[in-house]
């Protein structure tokens, strides 16, 4: 389809679905740049209107306030941490499971498999979960961040199509020289497998940042409340104006903030990680969209 | 004998295996098991093996005063995401397919995916933002004097629907796009060549071989998305939804959250729920089979 187009009538389509694909375009970006001039104005003038993708008053106001709220750095602090955890344990188990229904000679292999598969179509649903978690004392608790979500069943598929096309010779090598499984996970498994873990962990840490369901689950107390909890609760103006409030009060300054430009700062704060690691989202996701609809 | 040995060679592996079936057990299987609530009256602190009831939670819910409105907003807002929300993909890929400056659609491509990957608190912030007072939308219709007063879109319900859809299709299209694009590319180069020998323009070529070429594609997820027609969206109904939009926004499955969790009926939202899940199953089946026999199609 590289020949130039001749007929007009050809000519103008190209014409119309360009312009057609750039209004697209600007639909999905034209949100988040909103944002970026919002948070980076004058609250004060910001609430007259009109402010679209440039600052009018240009302010670093609603960010100044953002580094000094302890609630804030907490929520990030929470968040962190779940996304360090959850997605460093569910690689280490998810791959090592991986790596079990990967050995060739392992008897256990298909039930291991069809065990994990089963999970992936039923599950007990909201509530039976939900009661579980209580009956555990998982709930108001860190722990609900990392352990239910241990090994996924997906992943796991994704990682041992990788994993068995490595080199089978070498494991059984290494088992004739004495080393035990988890040696040969660790030391060979995992540094042959670095691209599928690089692609998991991306996955899961954009799920774990993602995540706000779950925290007002199972941790409503607010003891481990993490960013996406905190913007939530910004997102109701009372909340947003006593948090201005009590800042103000705290450092006599933030005069003319309000909660239009808080939000929105507190927004970008929350996005701005995930367009961090876009590049490599966009790298592996394609890839292990294609695995997963072919395995699945 | 053999079994055994065979039992002693694996030891290592069957160690490991322990504690992860052991988890799988716990946190998938058993609150499969744990489903019977739905048959009882469940009382936290009791064990899981009296007080059956039979339907009556089902029963139950039929007689709720508001189960229309939920079965009706469930229904409308799948529809509208599967009316919508399933053809813009295939919209979208077929545009991007036809665009020859491979830096423009790369560029358009790369901007699709990104509101995927946010999560929905940010795209109800978004929404707060762009709906609000100020926002861009009561900007314009004012400027351009279709109306005086800021309108609260997100206060009224017979906004809701429309605001619900437009935010899902938003986040997900550019996604889902994927999906058909990597199908279009699938498809064999020499079939555009006999179609244009045989004479067909772009037009002809994206009707007579894109379309047939990604047929199955459409077909095979147009099945699993019907199987999730009652999978009408949760946390973007939480997050966008307010108290006075209720008659709009409450599906099957805040209303499990709502009256299950908050108000402590486990049992009865437990009934709810598999009642949801056992639809869900019987749709997919039977839209398997008719596409079997009508399609030449099928997922299993």
């Amino acid at each position: 389809m590289n020949e130039r187009s001749t007929t007009i009538p050809q000519r103008l389509f190209d014409i119309v679905n360009v312009v057609v694909l750039l209004l697209f375009g600007i639909i999905m970006a034209y949100p988040f740049l909103n944002l970026l001039a919002l948070s980076l104005n004058d609250g004060a003038d910001a609430a007259r209107g009109g402010i679209y993708i440039f600052p009018r008053e240009f302010s670093l106001d609603a960010y100044k306030l953002l580094l000094q709220n302890d609630k804030l750095l907490e929520g990030f602090g929470w968040s962190v941490l779940r996304v360090a955890v959850g997605t460093v344990t569910c690689l280490f188990v998810t791959g090592l499971l991986a790596y079990i229904v990967s050995i060739r000679h392992f008897s256990g292999r298909k039930f291991m498999r069809v065990l994990f598969l089963v999970t992936m179509y039923f599950n007990g649903g909201l509530i039976p979960i939900y009661l579980l978690m209580v009956n555990l004392k998982l709930t108001d608790s860190f722990n609900v961040y990392w352990i239910p979500t241990l090994i996924s069943a997906y992943y796991m598929l994704l990682m041992s199509s990788y994993i068995s096309e490595l080199p089978d010779a070498l494991f059984e090598s290494a088992r004739i020289d004495g080393a035990s499984e988890m040696k040969i996970y660790l030391s060979l498994v995992i540094p042959m497998s670095l691209p599928v873990f690089a692609a998991v962990s991306i996955y899961s840490a954009v799920g774990h940042w993602n995540a706000w369901f779950d925290v007002v689950l199972y941790n409503s107390s607010g003891h481990f409340d993490t960013l996406q909890v905190y913007l939530r609760r910004l997102l109701l103006e009372v909340e947003a104006s006593q948090q201005i409030m009590d800042q103000q009060l705290l450092f006599q300054k933030f005069k003319s903030m309000t909660p239009l430009t808080l939000r929105a700062a507190t927004t970008i704060f929350v996005t701005v990680p995930i367009l961090l690691v876009y590049p490599f989202l966009q790298k592996y996701f394609i890839g292990g969209l294609t695995i997963g609809s072919v395995k699945g | 004998m053999n079994y055994l040995r065979r039992f002693s060679r694996e030891r290592q592996i069957w160690l490991i295996s322990l504690p992860i079936i052991l988890w799988v057990l716990v946190f998938s299987y058993f609150p499969m098991y744990g489903l019977i609530i739905a048959f009882q009256n469940y009382v936290p602190g009791q064990t899981m093996f009296g007080n059956w009831v039979g339907f009556d939670n089902f029963i139950r819910f039929f007689q709720e005063p508001d189960f229309w409105m939920i079965m009706r907003n469930t229904i409308v807002i799948s529809m509208l995401n599967l009316l919508i929300g399933f053809p813009a993909p295939i919209i979208l890929a077929l545009l991007l397919n036809e665009v020859r400056n491979r830096a423009f659609k790369k560029t358009i491509q790369s901007l699709s995916y990104i509101p995927y990957f946010i999560s929905w608190v940010v795209v109800a912030s978004i929404a707060f933002t762009l709906l609000g007072n100020d926002g861009i939308i009561n900007d314009l219709l004012q400027r351009f004097g279709f109306i005086h007063n800021p309108i609260q879109f997100l206060g009224e319900g017979k906004y809701f629907w429309a605001i619900l859809t437009s935010s899902n299709v938003w986040k997900d299209v550019g996604f889902s796009s994927i999906i058909y694009m990597s199908a279009i590319a699938g498809i064999d180069r020499e079939q555009y060549e006999a179609g244009k020998v045989d004479g067909l323009g772009r037009f002809g070529l994206a009707w007579h071989i894109t379309l047939p070429g990604i047929r199955s594609t459409i077909v095979l997820l147009f099945i699993l998305a019907l199987g999730g027609i009652l999978n009408a969206g949760f946390e973007q109904q939480l997050l966008l939804g307010s108290p006075t939009t209720r008659d709009y926004y409450e599906v099957i499955d805040t209303y499990v959250y709502r009256f299950g969790v908050q108000f402590g009926n486990y049992s009865y939202g437990t009934a709810v729920g598999l009642m949801k899940s056992l639809i869900g199953l019987t749709l997919v089946i039977v839209a398997n089979k008719l596409s079997k026999r009508y399609m030449q199609t099928a997922i299993f």
